[in-house]
This record gives structure tokens, C-alpha cells and sequence, in this order.
């Protein structure tokens, strides 16, 4: 039965576009799927090696603007004399970009935090967020600044004697959303169940006792923050081509929260955790549009929040599997106290 | 009786905090396959001897050695790469997991699959982990904790927590084990358990070094007993010969001397 059951999901999951014909229900679907891989990557950062990535919209913005400027063309004036041109490219090449030059700053951030943990590594992710927001606000010869990246080609995929798809429409889109979060997960979930991820958990739980044993701790957290950085890039990618503009709001401070409201709702440190996390909050607000003008809505988002941290400190997630097998339950309650 | 060869070695350490002098001029061998232990009155210096060998503090001066090679700017993983392992005086342990994760931390030194390799779910990796798990059940036995495999590492009884520090450190294939203040905490019929497991560990080979405050233990399971005050060695030697040095009577026995006795 456990075995079936991801499969059951995922069949349900490709079955949705053949019988839910609301576009807009389908557009709720998409974005949330974009949210739920931008959460996974966090959950990677903050669940697992328990580092607080404050400012993890930057490398989703990154692969957005990558993603874009390469299937754009863009050209830069280098010195009087010389324009370099780039030339538009494919939008896959433009999405691999994307997800390779998110996963370059996440190297680099990686790097410069080797030493700092806790408060510091918020502070400097927070800083590097704020530092990319301002190259994409004033750098206007490459990412036209507050004007926005416009038309920017939806993903293509051209079938050798079969002609083109052009991703114009909301079903192919929600399967590749789909797609990219089954291999998010995918890529995540091995990570997690190797010696790697358990060279994560180490630093989460212990950083002393790990490097005594011999854990390279600096090497792993590099690691973490370069698959981290790399899958919220294709995140951003995904973003980039389904709505077709990009501006410097991209990002604001509060999608960054949002993620991690939804990692930490979900369940910080559990697979499936910001997928549940992302469902919730990504399909909330929608819920609510109708029902109650945003500042109500807000009131309750919030509240929604609050309870879920009060009662289920450690998330949705653990909560619901801790009473699926109450033998550990008990001994979940005992950290929590601990972390309190 | 011809001496082992030198496994640490240990050659005039000066530790300063500032104007506090936590060490100065430290020097000794521990041979391999001995059984060291490392005494002396609280705030004498021993646990920053420890801190130093393992690499978690630079020396101001002094050097060292580790089965000849200079471990001095290594990083402390880099020196339980060498096979120097240690525990910590306060308990530490990977509280959120499972204890059978625990120990599969400690394995982390045998395992060889690269990222991309984990990735790609290459058999070789799958293999690896399987591997991985049986070491990991064989030395939960060893240490007396099978029974605990699926209980977090937080829930384990203060004891069974000590036990759990040294199957960690076990794991990490240790040929150099520092324990620091293993018994600390513990009831007599606890510590004669842990005595017990010093003794199968010395047996593998693995040369041990230990700080401890618990003289029944340090005259029970070693061979060469260094006595710190203040950051200085005031006597060196066999158990018998320590207990008998008026110096250290003086020193740290003074008030309980007949503690000693065992």
C-alpha cells in the first residue's frame, strides 16, 4: 500500500488538466506547483542543514532573469566601440542557464558563509537578496530595470518530424511544472536518504560532533546550498516563461517569507512538508479572494499561521505522520520542548 | 619488553587566553595500543588539551603528532580523517534522530559516494548504503544499544546517551579514541559497564586516551596516568606509581585520597 500510494498521486496529479477545464483553477495549479519547487529548495537549506536562507527569492530571481535574457538576446554596451550582442536563444538552453547560473550564486554564498551559521548566514543571504535586487532594479542596459523584461518566449519544444509545442496554453504548462516538481523532488529526496544528507542533518543537529567525526561540514553546506540555489533558479525559470514578464519585484522580501512560511507550516525538515506547505498557502489566498476583501483575507492568512505554529510547532507534516505511527510521537513532543 | 611505537605525541603545548595561561609546556607520548588517561583538578587544563589535539583550538606554541605526521592548522575533520577521534565532556549527541542515525553519521568517513554518484542511484551507492546499515546495527551492538535503534537520540536515558557518544565515535574508525569525562554522571554499576567496554575497544587495537575525574576507572583501565595542575604536568607514570607520588597526593588527591584506593 505505501508503495502505491506516490504512484496513485501522481497519476492523479497528470490526470487533473483532462478533467478540470477552469483555466483559472489550472493557473492557481501552476503557480502553486512554481511555489511548491521554490519551497522544496529552501526546505533543502533550512530543513536539513538548518540554515535560514532569508533571501533565497534572489536565486530564484536569478534564474528567472538568466532564463529570460538568454531566450530574450540582449545586447551590452561594453565601451565606446564595442556592443556585445547576444543572440536569442532556445528557451530550454535559457532554462538550464537559469538553473546553472542560480546554482553558481549559490556556490558562491556557500563559500563566503563557510564560517557563519545561524544569525550570520540570514544576514548575509538577506544582503545578497537586497544587493541582486538593486543590480536588476539600476542595471537598465541588461535587465531594463523597473521597465520589466517583457514577451519573453513561453517554453518551446520541437519534436524531431513531428513539428513544435509552443507552451501557450495552460495544460502543457501545468505539465511541465509538474514534471519539474516530481524531479525536484526526486533529486531532493535521493540527496536526503544518502550519506550526504545525513552530513547535512549532522550540521542541523550537531556541527561539533560532526566535524569530530569527520564530516567535511563546510563542503556539504556548499553542497546543499548549490542543489538549494539550483532548483529555486528552475523554479524561477518556470516563472520566467509561464507569465512572461519579469520585473524587479521578483524579489521582494515577502516571497522569501512566503516560502518560508510554507516550509515551516509544512514541515521544516520532511519531504513532502513544503509540498503541503505550498498547497495550503498557495491555494488559500485564491480561496479567500472570493470570500473576504484582502484585508480580511490577510487577517486570516495570518491567523491560519499562528495556529499551525502554536499547535503543530513542527508542521502539518510530521503531525500527521506522527499520529499515523504514535510510537514516535512522544519522543517528537520531547524536541519540540527542547527547541522551545 | 620492547615499548610500542609513539601514536601521539604531544610536544610543549602553551595554550593563553588572553593573560590565562590554560596550558604551558605540555608534553607526553601515548604509545600505541596503550591506555592513557589525562587527570587533574577542574580547570586544569585537560579538556583544552583535548580541544587542541582534535584540532577545535589553535596552540599559542607547541606542536602535535600524530603517528609522526604534524597535525598542527588541520581542521578538525581533517584530523578524524587521520583516525583521531574524540568525544565531548558535555554529552553530545545528534538529538532530533533516530539513534540508528546516529551511528550512521559516524560511519560517514566509510562511505565514498560522491554527489552526482547519489544522484544518479548508481548500484555501487545502493551497495554502499546496505554496507553502511549492517556496520552501523554491528556497532550499535557492540555498544549495547540495539534494542534503541529507533528511539531519538535525545530520548536515550543520560547512560545510554554516554554509550551512544562512543558508538558515534566508534563508527568513525577511531585508531586514536579521546574520551573526555566518559563516566562522568554515571553509577557505579554504569561505569564498571563502561570499564568494561574500554577494555573491548583497547582489544580492537584502538589506542585510548581519556580525561576523568573518576579514579576507581583511571586506575582500573590505564596504563599511564599524566597529572595536570594548572596547566602544568606535575607526574607522569603507572597508575600505582601516581597513586603513591606525594605531589599529586598534595595536589588533587589531597581531600580524597582514599577515593584512590580502588
Amino acid at each position: 500500500m505505501r508503495r502505491w500510494l506516490p504512484c496513485i498521486w501522481v497519476a492523479f496529479l497528470v490526470s487533473v488538466p483532462l478533467w478540470m477545464r477552469n483555466q483559472y483553477y489550472l493557473h492557481i495549479l501552476i503557480s502553486t506547483g512554481i511555489f511548491a519547487v521554490a519551497a522544496m529548495s529552501l526546505n533543502l537549506l533550512l530543513g536539513y542543514t538548518g540554515q535560514l536562507s532569508l533571501g533565497h527569492v534572489a536565486f530564484f530571481g536569478i534564474g528567472a532573469y538568466t532564463s529570460a535574457l538568454v531566450s530574450l538576446g540582449f545586447d551590452l554596451q561594453l565601451s565606446e566601440g564595442y556592443t556585445f550582442v547576444f543572440e536569442p536563444r532556445p528557451v530550454w538552453l535559457g532554462f538550464l542557464c537559469g538553473v546553472a547560473a542560480a546554482g553558481f550564486f549559490g556556490w558562491i554564498i556557500g563559500r563566503l558563509s563557510f564560517r557563519v551559521r545561524g544569525a550570520y548566514f540570514v544576514i548575509v543571504t538577506v544582503s545578497f537578496a537586497e544587493v541582486v535586487k538593486l543590480v536588476a532594479l539600476n542595471w537598465v542596459d541588461l535587465t531594463e530595470g523597473p521597465m520589466a523584461l517583457n514577451n519573453i518566449p513561453p517554453v518551446t519544444l520541437s519534436f524531431p518530424g513531428l513539428g513544435e509545442l509552443t507552451f501557450w496554453k495552460k495544460e502543457p504548462n501545468y505539465y511541465l511544472v509538474l514534471a519539474v516538481c516530481l524531479l525536484s523532488y526526486l533529486v531532493i529526496r535521493r540527496l536526503v536518504f544518502s550519506r550526504a544528507g545525513r552530513a547535512f542533518i549532522a550540521l542541523r543537529e550537531n556541527e561539533a560532533l560532526a566535524e569530530s567525526v569527520g564530516v567535511d561540514v563546510t563542503r556539504f553546506l556548499v553542497l546543499a546550498a548549490v542543489v538549494s540555489a539550483a532548483i529555486a533558479g528552475a523554479a524561477g525559470g518556470l516563472y520566467a516563461h509561464y507569465i512572461k514578464i519579469v520585473d524587479p519585484d521578483i524579489f521582494l522580501f515577502i516571497y522569501t517569507v512566503t516560502m518560508v512560511i510554507m516550509v515551516v507550516a509544512g514541515g521544516k525538515g520532511t519531504l513532502l512538508g513544503p509540498v503541503v506547505g505550498a498547497v495550503i498557502f498557495g491555494i488559500l489566498p485564491e480561496a479567500l479572494r472570493e470570500a473576504a476583501r484582502p484585508e480580511v483575507q490577510w487577517i486570516i492568512y495570518g491567523l491560519f499561521m499562528i495556529l499551525i505554529v502554536f499547535f503543530l510547532p513542527d508542521g502539518i507534516v510530521p503531525a500527521v505522520s506522527g499520529r499515523l505511527r504514535p510510537r514516535l510521537s512522544p519522543a517528537r513532543g520531547d524536541t519540540a520542548e527542547e527547541a522551545a | 619488553m620492547s615499548a610500542p611505537a609513539p601514536a601521539l605525541s604531544v610536544e610543549g603545548l602553551e595554550v593563553r587566553f588572553g593573560g590565562l595561561v590554560a596550558l604551558s609546556d605540555l608534553t607526553f607520548t601515548v604509545r600505541e595500543g596503550q591506555v592513557a588517561a589525562l587527570i587533574g583538578p577542574n580547570g586544569a587544563g585537560k579538556t583544552t588539551a583535548f580541544n587542541v589535539i582534535t584540532g577545535f583550538l589553535r596552540p599559542s606554541k607547541g606542536l602535535v603528532r600524530y603517528r609522526g605526521r604534524a597535525l598542527d592548522g588541520l581542521r578538525p575533520n581533517e584530523i578524524a580523517a587521520r583516525g583521531v577521534i574524540r568525544t565531548f565532556q558535555k554529552t553530545s549527541v545528534f538529538g532530533g534522530i533516530p539513534v540508528f542515525e546516529n551511528v550512521l553519521i559516524g560511519l560517514h568517513r566509510r562511505g565514498r559516494a560522491r554527489p552526482w554518484e547519489i544522484l544518479l542511484a548508481l548500484p555501487r551507492v545502493r551497495e554502499e548504503e546496505r554496507r553502511l546499515r549492517e556496520e552501523a546495527m554491528e556497532i550499535l551492538s557492540f555498544a549495547g544499544l540495539a534494542h534503541r535503534r529507533e528511539e531519538l537520540g535525545s530520548a536515550l536515558p543520560y547512560g545510554e546517551q554516554r554509550l551512544l557518544e562512543v558508538a558515534v565515535a566508534m563508527a568513525a574508525e577511531p585508531s586514536l579514541l579521546l574520551l573526555d569525562e566518559p563516566v562522568s554522571g554515571m553509577n557505579p554499576s554504569e561505569t564498571a559497564g563502561f570499564m568494561k567496554m574500554v577494555e573491548k575497544i583497547r582489544a580492537r587495537g584502538i589506542t585510548i586516551l581519556l580525561v576523568e575525574h573518576d579514579m576507581r576507572m583511571v586506575m582500573g583501565v590505564s596504563d599511564l596516568v599524566v597529572v595536570l595542575n594548572q596547566g602544568r604536568i606535575i607526574a607522569e607514570g603507572p597508575p600505582a606509581e601516581i597513586q603513591r607520588n606525594p605531589e599529586v597526593i598534595r595536589a588533587y588527591l589531597g581531600h580524597g585520597a582514599n577515593r584512590a584506593g580502588g
